[in-house]
């Protein structure tokens, strides 16, 4: 076996327990600085990833063919890392909200989680799927609650990890009844043997709770419920990761899942899977409709978003993975840009409530634009990455709706636009906060530090750069989304 | 055709200039005057060298680059050469440059004189489109900017309420008219098939009845832009307020061009009203009444530019009567004696208007010839070519008005026409006696000063125009456009011209006669208009413009308020509330009752995730 294969997944857990390590060694009011260590070397590595000497870049398999480096891994694996910069660079600045000197060991445990997420991104049959899966969702077990002092994010917490137990037992379950029946556990054996069992009952129960496992992550209907709740009391860096690297893992592995595993299966139920993108997408705009705390707001509409990405899965065709792909590393600076805002304004504010934003024009420009950029590519407009994205999803939903004629297709296209039209409402009501409150209670300008400048900086372009320039990202994706079908 | 690339360039630099004033120089006013004027003079100088090399009739009469082909229908955007639109182009830029010349001199003290020039340019411009056009489409648009150049001229001193209602208005009423001049249009290319000028002629010309029985409907139709930026009744009421704007502005618009522009569009399309004499008629008809209508509101007038306004007014009716009668030849001609005679009336009043400090009361003024004599001789020459004292420009064109109506055998319009010459100089002069003799009646009036050169040069150079316009020889140019009757003449042959044909002439100088005679009698040392104690009631109805203000502001504008008041109803509460509101408070109540499930109880959370795999297990392995 090629140890090389795996160096990424080795070097990213060696800088985790670097990290943890530089705990013991650091002074407390230090320890901040050990992030940009981290940052620095998660740099590093995503650079090497461009370089065509770095190990994720070479191809093949390893364990008996259950990992696996190809081209929809590689472009996880570069989503990942850039993730959990950004998720760094945030945590960095909400630093000082963390119980004193703790902020290493957070460190650590985004590292640890993104270990878990690279793995997935490579996940190549049940075990490997589980493991990592596991290996993130445990992590934020942690990461969630890692604000001890504070109720809400034990809270939410507590309610993640028992309703993450629930999706995981019924996804091991799943698991169980796939090998029991088909005795494979490596997708792409298993995948010659589906079609022999597509009658089978058992199997098709197998199939359907691993997926139910997976609908959990990315919070799909009907297992979209923890989110607002996780979302709005687990601390604003956590929040960031779960939304764009927990639900990304998710999708590589629903996608991996379902065209890899058990294609034959998958193609019958396009029906099934346009029902719940449709639903997906009307909770979560509906819910957002109401919604006064932005952190909650944001979980509401990162339902939605998982209901825009299913689109793509509905389709069954390449553009839509390759669409989903797309939309995701929009989605990406997006969320993370809204979620630095959140983090640098609403830290010292007992609320996380939209109001928190009044006068936010005034008191910093630039966190403002970022904001406003931000809602305004949520909501899918031209010429930002969500326009493109959500353009594409559609584009491929009308593509599949022609080669088969199915009419449910247009009904779908018709839901997603009815949201994207709700969810400017929301939106727009952050962005009206930012500009034209009526009287904001706080004034006082907002200093920024050069890695928050960075940062949004980063944002920005990146959403700017997608929206203008989608091609350089939409080959990669294409490239990525033909590896799902071999 | 030589020197093709003239005319576009010719139409073209006024663009230039307003844009580069709009874009740079909005703030340096001397830079941003002199681009605009040297935009409008390099186009008469770069008309006469393309008159030079081609005369008024270049070989090729088009030049066009296809504009938008939408199916069958194919827009040009060309430009159509022959005598009427050249003999036009010099009228806009000689007569325009030396408008804007003078705005130099008039304008000079304005703190948006820059915004001023663009303005201008952007209004000669859209003049030069309309008169260069070779379609109707072409036209339509040119015809629009003209309306909203001069929207934005009229209501250049904005921050006077009156002149922001002025420019409304002239908006508004114009629309009105244009409203109908596109339903003619859709109406003749629905039944010609074409929008282009010379095919719509060829068609029409093979076959007299192709227009069939929408000939008098479209020319109505057509009439009604006409109606419209030529001020004819009903829609005349913008014109007079109009006067809102700078003094430049309603000699610009109100003499040269804006207001020719709907004579103009009659005479480039006459070949459409050639075979519907019913349109005919009613197109005389109305510019008959406008003659006489507005001359006697002119009578009780007490601003001198209202006073010029409605002469104005009145000598469009003249020009729209000719059309009417048939005579685009004799229209032209006295739209371009007008041209040079009411220009020259503005610009001195203006002139009048500087040296008295911006006081436009008549009865403010007073022997203003001693103080302003060159200002005084001009404007005296305006006064006699606008009456027709021969051998004034205004004489000749007239008569040949008179002498229409007389070989029309309509002896009312001929009758209305003479009564309106007698009517046009008696408060021509009125205005004249009072402004220029008797007594100063004020201490502006003591102190009134002449104005400078830059100012009274453009008025020389207006002056020579309207002694002599009307035995240059345009009458040859229209002439040959639209077939005369008699091979071109000389000068000399033009000086004589009307001789030949001595009973309208006689008649014509006797009704100026007798109007001189009036004028002099009551105003030869008026300090107070004696006319109201001798009419009574008449005099009150003419002050007041025979109440049409009033009148439109009882019956259209309170329907419009009506009709906008109840579709704001409808939009308020059937659209905005019931359609848009149901959908609304649906979406905001599901979203509200679909929030109550998060309840935040963890047991629940865990029946809703196990609820909802058994959803799924009855929908994929049940149904």
């Amino acid at each position: 076996m090629n140890m090389s294969l795996i160096g990424l997944e080795i070097s990213v857990i060696g800088l985790g327990l670097v990290l943890m390590l530089a705990d013991l060694f650091m002074p407390a009011e230090r320890r901040k600085f050990v992030g940009y260590a981290g940052i620095a070397a998660l740099g590093a590595m995503l650079l090497f990833s461009f370089a065509d000497v770095g190990t994720c870049s070479i191809a093949g398999t390893a364990f008996n063919g259950s990992f696996i480096n190809d081209g929809i891994s590689l472009f996880f694996k570069r989503f990942f890392i850039l993730a959990a910069i950004l998720v760094l660079f945030i945590a960095a600045e909400f630093s000082d909200r963390f119980a004193v000197g703790s902020v290493a060991e957070y460190y650590s445990l985004v590292v640890f989680a993104l270990a878990g997420m690279l793995f997935a991104a490579s996940a190549n049959d049940f075990v490997m799927l589980f493991v990592s899966i596991e290996l993130i969702t445990i992590t934020f077990y942690v990461l969630v609650s890692f604000q001890r002092s504070k109720l809400a994010s034990l809270e939410a917490g507590v309610k993640y990890l028992i309703l993450g137990a629930l999706s995981s037992s019924f996804m091991i379950f799943g698991i169980a009844l796939i090998w029991g029946t088909t005795g494979e556990l490596n997708f792409t054996k298993l995948a010659a043997v589906a079609p022999q069992f597509e009658t089978s009952k058992i199997f098709l129960l197998g199939v359907l709770l691993v997926l139910v496992g997976l609908g959990f992550k990315i919070a799909a209907f009907p297992f979209q419920i923890w989110a607002p709740d996780v979302y709005q009391g687990a601390p604003t860096p956590t929040t960031a990761f779960l939304a764009i690297g927990s639900k990304a893992a998710g999708f590589v592995l629903l996608l991996r899942f379902l065209f890899t595993a058990v294609p034959s299966v998958t193609m019958h139920w396009g029906k099934l899977l346009i029902i719940l993108s449709g639903i997906t997408i009307l909770y979560g705009n509906l819910c957002a409709l109401p919604q006064r705390n932005i952190k909650r707001l944001l979980g509401y509409s990162s339902i939605a978003h998982a209901g825009y990405l299913l689109l793509g899965v509905a389709a069954l065709n390449a553009a839509g993975q390759t669409a989903i792909l797309y939309y995701l590393a929009g989605y990406l600076f997006t969320v993370l840009a809204a979620f630095l805002v959140i983090a640098l304004v609403l830290r010292h504010l007992d609320t996380d409530d939209i109001s928190g934003l009044a006068g936010l024009g005034q008191r910093s420009p630039l966190l403002a634009a970022t904001m406003t950029i931000s809602m305004v590519s949520l909501a899918g407009i031209p010429p930002l990455a969500g326009f493109f994205g959500k353009f594409l999803l559609l584009k491929s939903v009308v593509e599949a709706a022609q080669a088969t004629g199915n009419q449910g297709y247009y009904c779908l296209v018709f839901t997603a636009l009815a949201g994207v039209v709700m969810s400017l409402y929301y939106y727009f009501g952050v962005v009206r906060m930012i500009y034209w409150s009526k009287e904001p209670s706080d004034m006082s300008p907002i200093a920024l530090s050069p890695a928050a400048k960075l940062t949004a900086w980063i944002c920005i372009m990146g959403i700017f750069w997608l929206g203008l320039f989608p091609n350089s990202v939409l080959v990669l994706a294409g490239e990525a989304a033909k590896a799902l079908g071999k | 055709m030589k020197n093709e690339i003239l005319p576009w360039l010719i139409l073209f630099l006024p663009l230039f200039s307003a844009a580069a004033i709009t874009l740079f120089t909005l703030r340096r006013k001397t830079v941003s005057s002199l681009i605009s004027i040297s935009a409008v003079v390099t186009g008469f100088v770069l008309t006469c060298l393309f008159l030079s090399a081609n005369t008024f009739h270049p070989t090729v009469t088009e030049t066009t680059v296809n504009w938008l082909t939408i199916g069958n229908l194919s827009i040009d955007f060309g430009l159509k050469l022959d005598a009427l639109s050249l003999m036009m182009m010099l009228i806009v830029t000689g007569v325009g440059g030396a408008i804007h010349i003078y705005s130099y001199g008039y304008m000079h003290d304005d703190r948006s004189m820059a915004r001023f020039f663009a303005c201008m340019s952007l209004f000669t411009f859209s003049m030069l489109g309309i008169v260069l056009a070779n379609n109707f489409v072409m036209m339509f648009i040119f015809w629009e900017l003209v309306g909203v150049s001069s929207y934005l001229l009229i209501g250049f001193w904005f921050e006077k309420p009156s002149a922001g209602d002025a420019a409304k208005k002239a908006f508004i009423t114009n629309r009105l008219g244009d409203f109908g001049f596109l339903l003619g249009i859709l109406m003749v290319w629905s039944l010609l098939g074409s929008l282009n000028f010379g095919a719509l002629n060829s068609i029409v010309t093979a076959n007299s009845a192709a227009l069939g029985c929408g000939a008098t409907l479209a020319g109505l139709l057509i009439f009604c832009g006409a109606m419209g930026k030529s001020a004819q009744f009903p829609l005349h009421v913008w014109l007079p307020d109009a006067m809102e704007g700078p003094t430049p502005v309603s000699a610009l618009i109100h003499a040269a061009t804006m207001v020719a522009a709907g004579v103009y569009m009659l005479c480039r399309t006459f070949f459409l009203f050639e075979h519907s004499p019913e349109a005919l008629h009613v197109i005389a008809y109305i510019g008959g009444f406008t003659a006489l209508l507005a001359a006697l509101m002119a009578i009780q007038q007490n601003d001198i530019k209202r006073i010029i306004a409605y002469s104005t007014l009145s000598q469009l009716g003249y020009m729209v009567m000719a059309v009417g009668l048939s005579g685009p030849t004799t229209a032209m001609f006295h739209l371009t004696t007008h041209a040079f005679f009411k220009a020259l009336l503005f610009l001195s009043a203006g002139s009048v208007i500087i040296g008295m400090h911006h006081e436009q009361n008549i009865w403010q003024m007073g022997n203003l010839r001693k103080k302003m004599p060159l200002t005084f001789l001009t404007f005296f020459i305006g006064a006699l070519a606008l009456c027709g004292v021969p051998p004034f420009s205004g004489f000749y064109s007239k008569d040949a008005i008179l002498a229409l109506a007389l070989e029309e055998k309509n002896y009312l319009l001929f009758g209305v026409a003479l009564f309106v010459a007698a009517l046009t100089t008696f408060y021509t002069f009125r205005l004249f006696f009072v402004v220029f003799f008797g007594q100063e009646k004020s201490k502006e009036a003591s102190h009134a000063h002449e104005s400078p050169l830059v100012i009274t040069l453009p008025l020389v150079a207006l002056a020579v125009l309207s002694v002599v316009g009307g035995f240059i020889g345009v009458t040859n140019f229209y002439g040959s456009q639209f077939g005369a009757k008699h091979a071109s003449l000389t000068v000399m042959e033009q000086f004589t011209h009307p001789f030949h044909d001595v009973f309208p002439m006689a008649c014509g100088i006797g009704a100026v006669v007798v109007g001189l005679f009036l004028a002099f009698k009551f105003y030869k040392n008026a300090a107070t208009d004696p006319l109201p104690a001798k009419l009574g009631a008449l005099a009150r109805w003419m002050a007041n413009r025979f109440y049409f203000d009033e009148l439109y502001e009882a019956t259209v504008i309170r329907f419009h308020d009506l009709l906008a008041q109840s579709s704001d109803w409808f939009d308020r509460w059937i659209i905005e509330g019931a359609c848009i509101g149901l959908i609304r408070g649906g979406t905001d109540l599901s979203g509200r009752a679909l929030r109550l499930v998060q309840t935040g109880n963890l047991q629940t959370y865990a029946f809703l995730f196990v609820f909802g795999v058994a959803l799924l297990l009855y929908f994929v392995l049940v149904k």
